[in-house]
């Protein structure tokens, strides 16, 4: 269990285009965060801006520090963030870390612009994560999920409708997410008929590119709140300003290139990242109410939540079919949308996770949006970098 | 496969690692000369013992264990790329196939010479049907 609490959060609209800079995205979620939080900006003593992509799309370098000067707060501390895809959620520990060590209070952003460059300069700069000998074959992290997806189809003799049932319920979560890329409704068959990216892969088995911000602010359980409407912490009802304890925040590394895993199907940093958060929140995967998990390829949010214990091997895909992870579902996983619809800008993925899973911990969201019955009150995020080459868990409790 | 870095500043370091990039043919993989451990992936120290001393032998008939077919690649990479995950006798690398129609299950071997991205000074086998048991 840390001392730190996310007393605030915000993030922008995630979509295709923005007219937005990053930096423009970046404050926007910043101010939304800090408002939705009982600070003032006084109050913020560090800052951790997670950006994946700068120096490879020519997006604004030195984030931190451009946020910083932005929203007036210099002097503060400052640090940039990167881990590829799960960049949002490290920069999210960082902030843990901050307040954990300084006992104050740390801001978050995570931020990405992607529609500035081509596709084919994003998919080159992504697949650029891959290991030499991998790069040399022309490898992508697509072809890596239609490996996976093959073999994850083959091994347990799951329909391909399988993988589309994942598209069709995140999607289908989207539709109410005011914040997602993507609010409309998938059928299967429409999944089933899309584009091949990397067979099995088709074009809604796969994540879009993205533009779009997060931010958390995330306070000591003691820092004392300066701002104008500042409440206390413990005030009863679950309010807007009731913060969510971050009870664990862990990571872990598996290998860098993929085939040097003993099994195709395996994602080792996923599973040592989960346990490691599962045992220092001192819970296990039956205790969590509600989950975001890294849904870049369809195949991972079946891969992942096998990893991490939430179902047995080879069982997850019959789970989606028959329901369980919906949004009325026993476990319901990506209530937002998921990246494959909610959207993934890398620097702000993993930070617009927990956000997500504020609001449901809050019970600030329209009924529709809820997960079913009562407000959770434990939340599990798994942000990962690569295809599995990191993986960076969060557990979050009321 | 050990080497002898030397630093900018002129302090030689002493041997303490197997090279990372020294060039190495698509077709060869790693043996830790200490413990025998096998991989593809260049690392510093062998997985197992920690060795830092390998050596690199060809690589014979190996079985794939899945494919795929990229329709959407870089710029500078064939499209379609039909790729498959292959293992060697338990040392796994994925590699660009030969043939369209090879499939879980069929035995390979490096074959052939081809330019795996536009540009590349040098062709490379690709993974291509054989004959026989995979090794």
């Amino acid at each position: 269990m840390t001392d730190a609490l996310i007393a605030g959060v915000g993030m922008t609209r995630f979509e295709g285009e923005s007219e937005r800079s990053i930096v423009g995205l970046a404050a926007l979620a910043a101010e939304r965060a800090v408002a939705d939080s009982p600070y003032a900006w006084d109050d913020i003593a560090s800052l951790h801006a997670g950006n994946a992509l700068a120096e490879a799309l020519g997006t604004q370098a030195g984030i931190a520090n451009a946020l910083a000067a932005a929203l007036g707060i210099e002097g503060v501390a400052t640090d940039r963030v990167e881990n590829t895809s799960a960049t949002g959620a490290s920069a999210c520990h960082r902030g843990v870390d901050a307040v954990e060590r300084g006992g104050g209070v740390a801001l978050v952003v995570g931020a990405e612009k992607m529609s500035v460059a081509e596709t084919s300069t994003v998919t080159g700069a992504i697949g650029r994560l891959v290991h030499d000998r991998e790069y040399d074959q022309g490898l992508t992290l697509p072809s890596f999920g239609g490996l996976a997806a093959g073999a994850y189809l083959d091994r347990h003799d799951a329909p391909r409708e399988a993988l589309a049932a994942v598209a069709r319920k995140n999607h289908r979560n989207a539709v109410e997410n005011e914040f997602a890329q993507f609010r409309k409704e998938i059928s299967v068959d429409e999944a089933l008929d899309s584009p091949i990216v990397a067979d099995p892969l088709r074009l809604y088995d796969c994540c879009p590119m993205t533009d779009g911000a997060a931010a958390l602010v995330i306070a000591h359980e003691d820092a004392p709140a300066s701002g104008d409407d500042a409440r206390p912490h413990d005030g009863g009802d679950r309010s807007r300003s009731n913060p969510v304890r971050v009870a664990s925040a862990a990571g872990a590394t598996g290998s860098h290139a993929v085939a040097d895993r003993p099994d195709p199907l395996a994602l080792e940093s996923v599973r040592t990242a989960g346990e490691r958060a599962f045992a220092a929140a001192g819970i296990g995967p039956d205790d969590v109410d509600v989950a975001c998990i890294h849904d870049a390829f369809t195949v991972l949010e079946l891969l992942e939540l096998e990893e991490l214990g939430f179902y047995d091997p080879g069982t997850a895909w019959e789970a989606t079919l028959d329901g369980e992870t919906a949004l009325d579902g026993e476990l319901p996983v990506n209530p937002g949308g998921g990246l494959k619809a909610r959207g993934h800008p890398l620097g702000a993925t993993g930070i617009s996770q927990i956000v997500e899973l504020v609001w449901q911990i809050r019970g600030d969201l329209p009924p529709e949006r809820r997960v079913a019955g009562p407000d959770p009150e434990t939340a599990f995020a798994i942000n990962v970098a690569g295809f599995g080459n990191n993986s960076v868990c969060t557990v979050l409790t009321a | 496969m050990s080497d002898s870095d030397s630093s900018t500043d002129g302090v030689d370091r002493p041997d303490d690692g197997i090279a990372l990039d020294e060039p190495v043919a698509v077709d060869r993989a790693f043996r830790c000369a200490d413990c025998g451990r096998r991989w593809y992936y260049q690392r510093r120290r062998c997985p197992d013992c920690s060795g830092t001393d390998a050596t690199t032998y060809g690589l014979g008939t190996g079985e794939l264990v899945a494919v795929t077919r990229v329709e959407m690649t870089p710029p500078d990479v064939r499209s379609p790329n039909r790729l498959g995950l292959a293992s060697f006798d338990g040392v796994r690398l994925i590699a660009q196939l030969a043939d369209e129609a090879l499939s879980p299950g069929d035995a390979v071997a490096f074959a052939g010479a081809h330019r795996l991205r536009d540009g590349d000074e040098v062709l490379r086998p690709r993974l291509d049907a054989v004959d026989g048991d995979p090794g």
